[in-house]
């Protein structure tokens, strides 16, 4: 018996020791903590910098579905996304985007969320683990401050200012006047530090300004405050000290290999294979499109512009081709294409054809109707993820922002010198006389299908307006809602007025 | 005392780990041992008179070698020599002689004036079922005090049933097993008392004759003696932080104890399978009617004929049991070949098993081997050609000869969004998956003294998975193989599960009539895996999924390579103490401790512990027809582990590729990301669950059942949580990436309460007349559904979790199911539909996301099962009927396709359609229009059996039998298959619980199964 209770204590001694142990979980799969601190390969701090800015490329981004993009398009005059008998109906989301009647958690919303905070987490983290390599820094300062300039335009207030230094787990709502003065500050302290080599798909001390042009060009909308000064000096030295001019050929900054625009002054380097997400030709596209573009996967036949807005275009406007219009044909030119599924009462029948007049927005769009975006060059047999860096900062728009505040300062000879330039390239009689309607239809033709059409509506006060299949609209409705879900993360956001 | 009666018994006999045998086996042992002693004693004394005989095995009748002759009242007696004879001297005054045998029924025969006495002993059914596994050890039936449930291969579903977890199905209260549709690669979900995890695994854990976490795929429903199920956390909790989903514990066969004894037991059985329950859809002619004249092409098909086939599938278990000197073992080859009904379907499994015993030094050392290897291939079809199946344009041509259609493999290919030929996507797409498993399992027991007994197990499952997948040339459809000429994968999942374990054992009366069992042991448990893949694209040539070097491209779109490897530890310490007071009074309790290296830092040791108790009423009080009233009472603490080792550590994985230079693709780089936000503070699950239950038996156990009511609290539940990406992560003190990088993280979340009612009773052997008798065993088990508490820790809130995307076209963002805090798991939401307008538009209450109702919740309120077994003479037949209700179920077919308007599908059939659609823009919008109720009454099983009398030497048994599964289902859902959605399978590798009740479109059809079979076993 002694023996039994000796070995039951031995046994529960081996056990307990087992217990007390603390065990070390091996890493396998992956660099731990320790390592990605201790070892520094010498591409490690570029490597990290820039997948900071690759993340701006992922989900929801410029050029593609879902999130940010769609929402700065959809909600616009320029774009819509018709339901066809149910297909592109998406619980009514891309309806409410377009009419303005967006709910508070329609998913999407997320995206426009997620797309610059995420940059924002990897920004904080490199300024807290380099903070003595200051051109770093400064360059991710300036990112950061593009990230919040984003959120700014698309939430007002209501965004967390998440910073290196913060820890607090719900950091509260910021103001709108706080937003503008980090952006403000972060550029102008660290702008100086920043390169003057003119990589398009990083910040540098030309196209970091453009964030400051955007920033006061916008006071008066951000703030309330206008600050077309500021604005002015800013374009001034874009337009006069940058490296940046127009290229002759309009849809040259839109082709497949634009890596080398000399008008595209903060561009995201998409790549078909290292950095994919930019699938416009997904977006809009009719499904059998597949055969006229040979590709690899078939569109979604979603995106569609609106007629208005594709008749703004006079005839001889050679930006006309940002549309793809007309009678649909297979990569040989001749067999027309077909969709076996056209609705009763199409009147193109089952040949495709993309007309400029869409017979409705819901529920029952012809499947063939509306002008399709065409301004990115699609080549033949391309991949689902397209390889032309997108355009977010170009040199046409510095010159019509600069036209935009000379004219509201009252030299409209100005302006229109600076809107002619641009005219000219497009092959259109110049303008003679300009009034803010037509500054603001120029900015709609040059800029179309690039994600500022939402901001510049806001600003010319024409968002609330009605346009096709879009009644009026409040004015709370020029800021998004904090997406319910964000506010389920953070019990201190506050949701913003109206919603 | 007599000191011979204290030396260890020498015994020709292998001990079970079963303690009731063990009695029984010890007691007989030591009766045979002293009576050897004593007749040797006695017979030198030479007495005149002695009685002599033979001793057969009633069932096989076959000489039984090693059985105890006793003269009743006396310790002298003998033991029956190799051939079963036996001779024993007789003094005056005896008058009874006792045959006793381990797993026989012990004999008492009067001796009378005979000389010779032939007895016939009887195998001794009862006291095989009283022995129920409960985890390191086993426990008489009437002591246990918390809730398992025991079934032995008699119970099991009858039929083929390809895995083990199916035989189960009905049979016992609060275990829900579902197998929407047919597939035969489809595996069973197991609910045991409802849901139980949100984010970890909700599906129990597989014990297999004793090895912790085996592959169910290691073991064959036919090698399968017993299935025990541990159904409360008091039962559980003997696994810890591994059994708060219940533990399915599998004894497989195992060789006769009967020396120089062997058996060839072969069962084999062909079934035919055909369709069954196909959803309506308009003929060729009546699409014709209702479509523009654009849609017609002409032609008449029935896709889903042309798919489809009458499966041919057969079974064949071997099996050679046995024993001989202090050894026995039992060895089976089973094959299992399963087309399913959808051509290019199918699944081949070859298992074999070996598990041999072993006794040595007098049966004090104990040895055991389990040898199992499985070795299966799977081929599976795209879901989608299931659902095209149905809906596809119906004057489409199967064929195309142009030289377009050639390119396409001779298929024709409709053109347009989400618009295949299901005839070309089974032919131009193979997806095949070979597993390979290996289990061996090794286990010594000795006995250091009578009553102390320890025991050591090691053991390793190894299961190798190989998937590869083509897609060809000719695959035309608009994503598929012939615009990427070609796209091949192959992806590898390996993984070791290492179990060492060890165990002390005491059993002993510690005082008059109180007898006491304590269990204290130690265990290590090692997980590995490891995973490749690598897909690539553009063949000049077909080549399958052999040749990826063929491929020209390897990166970029549908390209892919990748690696991943774990390894973790889970070290525990547990024991139990176990009571039973004069076979009235019976406590329990159990305690584990355990320390897995995948916690976080913060919190790297659970304790488990639990308690139960119990009284026979009917032991203490005369209460009439009760043979016995056990009222019990349980509780216990279990947990459940996180479903990945590295989720609390600081890892940087994978991020995006970085080409340092847009133009030299030697300075690509990718960058180090946390795409898993780390969680430094992440536990178990615990589960805190109390059972208040009674046993019964009446009539002198002619009614046997049980009743059960459970409370099931869940805290700390495991959950990849959505956080704002970039705000701090609170989780991660001291971490080097201060801001949540990913959109989720896992995080101990929430909680969920839950509880339910579980019923069982058998009436035995009623006895219909002439021989014909009846034993019927009905289970029921009503469920309150579980209620989510609490979502929210350390600053997140999640007052509501919203899944369940129907899916393209048209009804993405909008999801069906809503687990919001308070409320039950799996709640649909949508708008009511108020009235549908004469042109067909449907007018819903509302399009409002948040102004959506609950319309109706996914999860089962009751499941029922009603075993009915009938014997008349040789023959016998038993049927399941069994069924579900109170759950809820979006239609797909009907949500997407009851409407005309979109004239690129075929619409389905419903009562709403009788000659036009009700809606003629479906899909719009879900409502609650397309809910359906699934309540179901499914008659599961039918199998008839003759038992052919036979008188040969050779053969002992020989039985023909025929049977049917899935004969009829009565219910009001009119889609594919009514059964529960436990999880949604829309991505199957992820099967989500937080959105459940949804039937896919690409559900594989139901089969009704014929089969006939034999089982002859020679001796």
């Amino acid at each position: 018996m002694l023996r039994n209770i000796k070995a039951i204590c031995v046994g529960g001694i081996v056990g307990l020791t087992m217990i007390s142990c603390e065990l070390e979980q091996e890493v396998l799969t992956g660099v731990t903590q320790e390592r990605l601190l201790n070892e520094a390969p010498p591409e490690l701090a570029e490597v990290l910098k820039q997948s900071a800015y690759s993340r701006l490329l992922n989900d929801g981004s410029w050029g593609s579905h879902g999130g940010f993009y769609s929402y700065q398009e959809i909600s616009s005059d320029e774009l819509s996304i018709p339901v066809k008998g149910g297909d592109w109906n998406d619980g009514g989301i891309w309806v409410r985007a377009h009419r303005h009647t967006w709910n508070i958690d329609d998913g999407g919303l997320n995206g426009i969320w997620d797309v610059p905070f995420r940059v924002i987490a990897e920004t904080n983290s490199l300024i807290q683990q380099f903070p003595d390599v200051v051109e770093l820094s400064a360059e991710m300062k300036v990112l950061r401050a593009f990230c919040y300039l984003v959120l700014l335009d698309n939430f007002g207030g209501g965004v967390p200012l998440v910073i290196e230094t913060t820890t607090d787990a719900n950091p509260p709502s910021s103001s709108r006047e706080e937003l503008f003065n980090f952006i403000e500050t972060s550029v102008l302290e660290n702008a100086d530090l920043l390169t003057r080599d003119n990589r398009r798909s990083n910040f540098n001390y030309w196209n970091a300004h453009m964030i400051l042009a955007k920033l006061y060009l916008n006071a008066e909308v951000y703030i309330g405050q206008p600050k077309w000064t500021e604005a002015n000096a800013m374009l001034d030295f874009i337009i006069n000290e940058g490296p940046y001019s127009l290229t002759p050929n309009y849809f040259a900054n839109f082709s497949a290999a634009n890596s080398n625009s000399s008008e595209n002054m903060f561009t995201l380097p998409f790549d078909a294979n290292n950095a994919p997400g930019f699938n416009i030709h997904h977006m809009t596209f009719h499904y059998e499109s597949q055969k006229t573009f040979e590709l690899v996967e078939q569109p979604w036949n979603g995106y569609a512009a609106l007629e208005e807005f594709y008749n703004s275009y006079e005839d001889d406007d050679l930006r006309k081709n940002n549309f793809l219009v007309g009678l649909q044909f297979a990569s040989d030119g001749v067999t027309v294409l077909r969709d076996d599924a056209g609705f009763d009462g199409d009147p193109d029948g089952v040949d495709i054809n993309f007309t400029p007049n869409i017979n409705q927005l819901e529920p029952n769009a012809f499947r063939q109707a509306g002008a399709r975006v065409n301004k990115f060059e699609i080549p033949i047999g391309s991949q689902s993820n397209l390889n032309n860096d997108f355009p977010v900062f170009r040199y046409a728009d510095a010159l019509l922002m600069k036209a935009e505040v000379l004219l509201r300062q009252g030299n409209a000879a100005g302006a229109l010198v600076l809107v002619n330039q641009v005219r000219q390239r497009a092959g259109v009689d110049p303008f003679t006389t300009l009034t803010m309607d037509s500054l603001l239809e120029e900015r709609g033709r040059e800029l179309f299908a690039e994600g500022w059409r939402r901001s510049d509506l806001i600003r010319f006060n024409r968002f609330g307006s009605p346009w096709w299949e879009k009644p009026n609209s409040p004015a709370t409705r020029n800021v998004f809602p904090i997406p319910l879900s964000k506010i389920q993360g953070n019990v201190r956001l506050t949701q913003n007025p109206g919603y | 005392m007599d000191e011979k009666l204290t030396i260890k018994p020498k015994t020709v006999f292998f001990k079970t780990t079963n303690p009731m045998r063990n009695y029984l086996q010890k007691m007989k042992v030591f009766l045979m041992v002293t009576a050897m002693l004593f007749a040797a004693v006695v017979s030198a004394n030479a007495q005149s008179r002695e009685v002599s005989g033979t001793v057969l095995d009633k069932t096989m009748g076959d000489p039984l070698p090693g059985v105890t002759v006793l003269v009743k009242g006396t310790t002298r007696g003998t033991n029956t020599d190799l051939d079963g004879k036996f001779t024993i001297p007789l003094q005056p005054g005896d008058q009874v002689l006792v045959f006793s045998f381990v797993g026989f029924s012990a004999q008492e025969i009067t001796i009378g004036n005979q000389s010779v006495i032939n007895v016939e002993l009887d195998e001794d059914i009862q006291s095989l079922q009283e022995a129920v596994v409960i985890g390191y050890g086993t426990q008489d039936k009437k002591e246990i005090t918390s809730s398992v449930a025991s079934i032995s291969s008699e119970g099991f579903n009858k039929g083929n049933f390809p895995n083990p977890q199916s035989l189960l199905t009905g049979k016992v209260a609060g275990l829900n097993i579902s197998t929407p549709g047919g597939s035969p690669n489809a595996q069973p979900t197991v609910r045991l008392r409802g849901i139980s995890s949100f984010g970890a695994n909700s599906s129990p854990l597989v014990v297999l004759d004793g090895v912790i976490g085996a592959s169910i795929d290691a073991v064959d429903p036919n090698d399968i003696e017993s299935i025990d199920v541990l159904k409360d956390a008091s039962a559980a909790a003997i696994y810890g932080t591994r059994g708060a989903s219940g533990v399915i514990l599998i004894t497989t066969k195992k060789g006769s104890t009967k020396k120089g004894f062997s058996n060839v037991t072969i069962n084999t059985f062909g079934s035919a399978e055909q369709a069954t329950n196909l959803i309506p859809v308009l003929s060729p002619d009546e699409f014709r009617a209702r479509r523009p004249e654009s849609s017609d092409f002409g032609n008449n098909t029935n896709w889903r004929d042309e798919i489809l086939r009458t499966a041919l599938n057969g079974t064949t278990n071997a099996s050679l049991s046995g024993g001989f000197e202090n050894t026995s073992y039992f060895a089976s080859v089973n094959y299992r070949s399963n087309q399913g009904i959808v051509k290019n379907s199918g699944r081949e499994t070859l298992n074999t098993r070996l598990n041999l015993s072993h006794g040595a030094l007098n049966n004090r050392l104990r040895m055991n081997v389990n040898l199992a290897f499985t070795d299966t291939e799977a081929n599976d079809i795209p879901g989608d050609a299931l659902l095209f199946a149905t809906i596809l344009n119906p004057t489409m041509p199967v064929f195309d000869n142009s030289p377009e259609g050639l390119l396409n493999g001779g298929y024709f290919q409709p053109t347009g969004f989400d618009n295949n030929n299901p005839v070309a996507l089974i032919n131009t797409r193979t997806n095949q998956t070979k597993v390979r498993n290996a289990l061996y399992s090794y286990r010594a027991e000795y006995d250091i003294t009578d009553d102390l007994i320890v025991s050591a197990q090691f053991s390793q499952d190894i299961l190798n998975t190989l998937n590869g997948q083509y897609l060809s040339r000719l695959d035309g459809a608009p994503n598929g193989g012939r615009n990427n000429n070609g796209i091949a994968q192959q992806n590898t999942y390996d993984r070791i599960n290492t179990v060492i374990s060890g165990n002390l054992r005491y059993e002993k009366e510690i005082f008059d009539g109180l007898n006491m069992s304590v269990l204290g042991g130690v265990e290590t448990q090692l997980f590995e895996e490891r995973a490749f893949g690598a897909q690539v694209r553009q063949f000049l040539y077909d080549q399958s999924w052999n040749n990826l070097g063929a491929a020209g491209i390897r990166f970029g779109n549908n390209t892919n390579i990748y690696s991943n490897a774990a390894k973790s530890t889970l070290n525990s310490v547990f024991g139990r103490a176990n009571f039973n007071f004069r076979n009235i009074y019976f406590f329990s309790a159990t305690l584990r401790a355990e320390t897995y290296s995948g916690f976080g830092a913060q919190n790297q040791t659970g304790y488990f512990p639990a308690f139960s108790a119990g009284a026979d009423l009917s032991q203490i009080f005369d209460m009439g027809p009760f043979n016995q009233f056990k009222l019990r009472g349980s509780f216990g603490i279990v947990g459940q582990l996180p479903p990945s080792p590295n989720l609390a550590q600081s890892i940087f994985l994978n991020g995006n590729r970085i080409l340092l230079d847009a133009n030299d693709i030697n300075t690509a780089w990718v960058a180090p990301l946390q795409t898993t936000n780390p969680n430094q503070f992440l536990k178990w699950e615990t589960t805190r669950e109390l059972t208040f239950g009674l046993d019964y038996a009446l009539f002198d156990g002619k009614i046997t059942g049980s009743m059960d009511y459970y409370r099931r609290n869940i805290e700390d539940l495991l959950f990849n949580v959505g956080v704002n990406v970039g705000q701090p992560n609170p989780f991660n003190p001291g971490g080097s990436q201060p801001n949540y990088t990913a959109g989720s993280i896992w995080a101990n979340i929430a909680g969920l309460n839950s509880s339910g009612f579980e019923f069982l009773m058998t009436a035995n052997n009623i006895n219909l007349g002439n021989g014909f008798t009846w034993t019927p065993t009905a289970v029921f088990t009503v469920y309150k559904r579980a209620r989510i508490q609490d979502i929210g820790t350390g600053g997140l809130t999640l007052p509501e979790i919203r899944r369940g995307i129907p899916g393209a076209p048209g009804v993405n963002n909008s999801d069906v199911i809503r687990n919001i805090e308070g409320q039950r798991v799996g709640d649909i939401y949508g708008p009511r539909l108020v009235s549908i307008e004469s042109d067909g538009t449907a007018v819903l209450s509302t399009t409002t996301p948040n102004e959506f109702e609950r319309l109706g919740n996914a999860l089962p309120t009751g499941d029922f099962g009603f075993t009915n077994q009938f014997n008349y003479k040789n023959w016998d037949m038993n049927f399941l009927l069994r069924g579900s209700w109170g759950h809820q179920m979006l239609n797909s077919f009907r949500l997407f396709y009851e409407g005309d308007g979109n004239a690129t599908w075929n619409s389905v059939i419903t009562k709403n359609t009788p000659t036009n659609p009700v809606i003629s823009n479906a899909p719009e919008q879900i409502s609650d229009f397309y809910i359906e109720r699934g309540d179901f009454l499914r008659l599961d099983n039918l199998q008839i059996g003759y038992n052919v009398p036979t008188r040969s030497s050779a053969i002992s048994n020989l039985r023909f039998y025929a049977g049917v599964q899935n004969l009829f289902t009565i219910t009001n859902f009119t889609g594919v298959d009514p059964e529960v959605r436990w999880t949604d399978t829309l991505d199957p590798m992820n099967p989500d619980q937080l959105a459940p009740g949804i039937e896919r479109r690409s559900t594989y059809f139901v089969p009704r199964i014929w089969t006939t079979g034999l089982t002859i076993t020679f001796k």
